[in-house]
């Protein structure tokens, strides 16, 4: 296709938003609203992820071991929980170097206390990091069954509580999207059948002098991707700011909600290119797909 | 050369448009299609543009063989082919000129090409002066010259005329045929359907009558102007 031919149906394709300026104005509309819920909901679903991540890291579980367990059954206790697939960063915190700790962190009228004790009350203990919290439970359970295990400890309630939330947001979150992208398509390409409607007489002269399907469906194209890129730009600079907010309240203004890690969420900066570049992707996209909906039903020469 | 072998349309209403149609025009020849109407005019000109398939026999057109011819081989088909139509079908929005242009940008014609050709083809319908006017400003008849000039620009083999005076003045009329006998003089093959007798026996010529899907008649009759 030659340049000249080129412009001129980009110049059909703008002329082509303009002259159906509140049907654009609805697929811009229905777009810009999608576009930010779907944007928010994955930005939630990446963020949740990483304060689960941060759990994760931190969840320690903590194996006391039997009193009087021989040197011999610690080893082999050890090496039993080591070959568990979803343990990582095992060791060992023994009774006397935990006794030890202890005693550094008492005041001296506390060690004192403590002077006239025949035996150190504390047990050995081993403690781990699990590589997958959802598995967590089946882990425990698993050492609890150990020989020479006294108890586990683990923050399961809290991650048992996160995982189901976050199975649940990531449900409710796909739902969204298929529903938005879907009332999206339907409302790009009924926008696109009225300006195929408004230009019926254009598109039908064009069949008869041997217009290509391409060439006839082209303007369309770029009416719909360029509907799409400025509601992805809008939604781009709603998105950036409503979620600054957020990150605000959370970071700066509301340090309580440290407790539950989401500090430690991602800002707005450090994911602006991949955000960005996904924004004008889907935008573009759902427009052009929209638009080659109801042209491909239209537009048989 | 538009060639007909056996052909049948019957549409899936269980009409049969046309039966067993045998017709060869040649390259360069001016024809008359008269009936009346529902005779099978219409299915002939949607046989020649591949609007619709013959249900059987071959319809050959331009050197295509429409039986043969993929669907993304139609536009190929279709620049070799101008149509003026009975209601002109001018785009409203654009003036004389672009709606000449416009036929040219379509099959990706080079910019130099359409700024000389344009005004040449307009000038040949002789409205050089309403090149700048809508087509809401002019009158029938010159909104028919405006239709056939679009169907000219192209330079096509073939051009097919679907009652043209049918919307105009008798006194019109007759200036129409006269300009498509002059682009048929230039060696383009012309194929007029019409209702208006007396516009056949003007000017006479080959005349092709259909009549319930079949060709009832097809000869040369000479045309009262030569008299």
């Amino acid at each position: 296709m030659k340049i000249s031919s080129f412009n001129y149906l980009i110049r059909q394709g703008f002329k082509g938003i303009w002259r159906n300026k509140m049907m654009t104005f609805a697929s811009f509309c229905i777009l810009l609203v999608s576009l930010i819920m779907v944007g928010f909901a994955i930005l939630v679903s990446i963020n949740l992820d990483k304060v689960i991540g941060n759990i994760e890291e931190k969840s320690e579980v903590v194996v006391v071991v039997k009193d009087k367990v021989s040197k011999q059954s610690m080893t082999d206790l050890q090496l039993k929980i080591e070959d568990i697939p979803n343990v990582s960063e095992l060791r060992l915190y023994s009774r006397e170097q935990a006794w030890k700790d202890m005693m550094e962190k008492m005041t001296e009228a506390q060690r004192d206390y403590f002077k006239y004790a025949d035996d150190n009350p504390l047990p050995d203990v081993f403690r781990l990091k699990v590589k997958d919290i959802q598995k967590m439970n089946d882990t425990t359970a698993q050492i609890e069954t150990f020989e020479g295990v006294e108890s586990v400890q683990s923050p399961t309630e809290f991650a048992d509580i996160l995982i189901s939330f976050r199975r649940i947001f990531v449900i409710v979150a796909i739902a969204i999207v298929i529903a938005l992208v879907l009332v999206s398509l339907i409302i790009i390409s009924n926008t696109t059948r009225a300006s195929v409607f408004a230009r019926r007489k254009e598109i039908n002269i064009m069949k008869y002098v041997g217009a290509t399907n391409s060439f006839i469906r082209i303007p369309f194209f770029i009416e719909g991707m360029v509907v799409g890129l400025l509601a992805s730009c809008c939604a781009l600079f709603i998105t950036k700011f409503a979620y600054e907010g957020v990150y605000n309240i959370l970071t700066n203004d509301y340090k309580l909600f440290g407790v539950f890690g989401l500090n430690n969420i991602y800002s707005f900066d450090s994911m602006l290119l991949p955000v960005t570049v996904s924004y004008l992707v889907a935008g573009a996209f759902i427009g052009a797909i929209g638009t080659s909906i109801s042209t491909g039903k239209h537009l048989k020469v | 050369m538009v060639e007909f072998k056996d052909v049948s349309v019957t549409y899936s209403s269980g009409v049969d448009a046309l039966n067993k149609v045998n017709l060869k025009i040649n390259d360069g020849d001016f024809a008359f299609v008269v009936g009346p109407s529902g005779a099978g005019k219409s299915t002939l000109i949607k046989l020649i543009l591949k609007e619709i398939d013959a249900t059987t026999g071959t319809v050959l057109v331009n050197g295509f063989n429409l039986r043969k011819l993929k669907r993304k081989k139609v536009p190929a088909l279709r620049r070799t082919i101008g149509v003026v139509f009975q209601d002109f079908r001018l785009i409203p929005t654009m003036t004389v000129y672009e709606n000449i242009a416009f036929v040219l940008r379509v099959i990706d014609a080079p910019a130099k090409y359409i700024r000389s050709r344009v005004p040449y083809v307009i000038s040949l319908v002789g409205l050089s002066k309403k090149a700048k006017s809508y087509p809401t400003e002019l009158s029938g008849g010159e909104q028919q010259r405006v239709a056939l000039a679009r169907a000219l620009v192209n330079d096509p083999q073939l051009i097919i005329a679907d009652e043209p005076t049918g919307n105009i003045d008798p006194e019109l009329s007759y200036e129409i045929v006269e300009l498509l006998k002059g682009i048929n003089e230039c060696g383009t093959t012309i194929l007029m359907v019409t209702h208006e007798h007396d516009l056949v026996r003007y000017f006479g010529g080959r005349i092709i009558n259909i009549n319930k899907g079949n060709i009832q008649f097809d000869e040369f009759i000479g045309g009262s102007n030569e008299n």
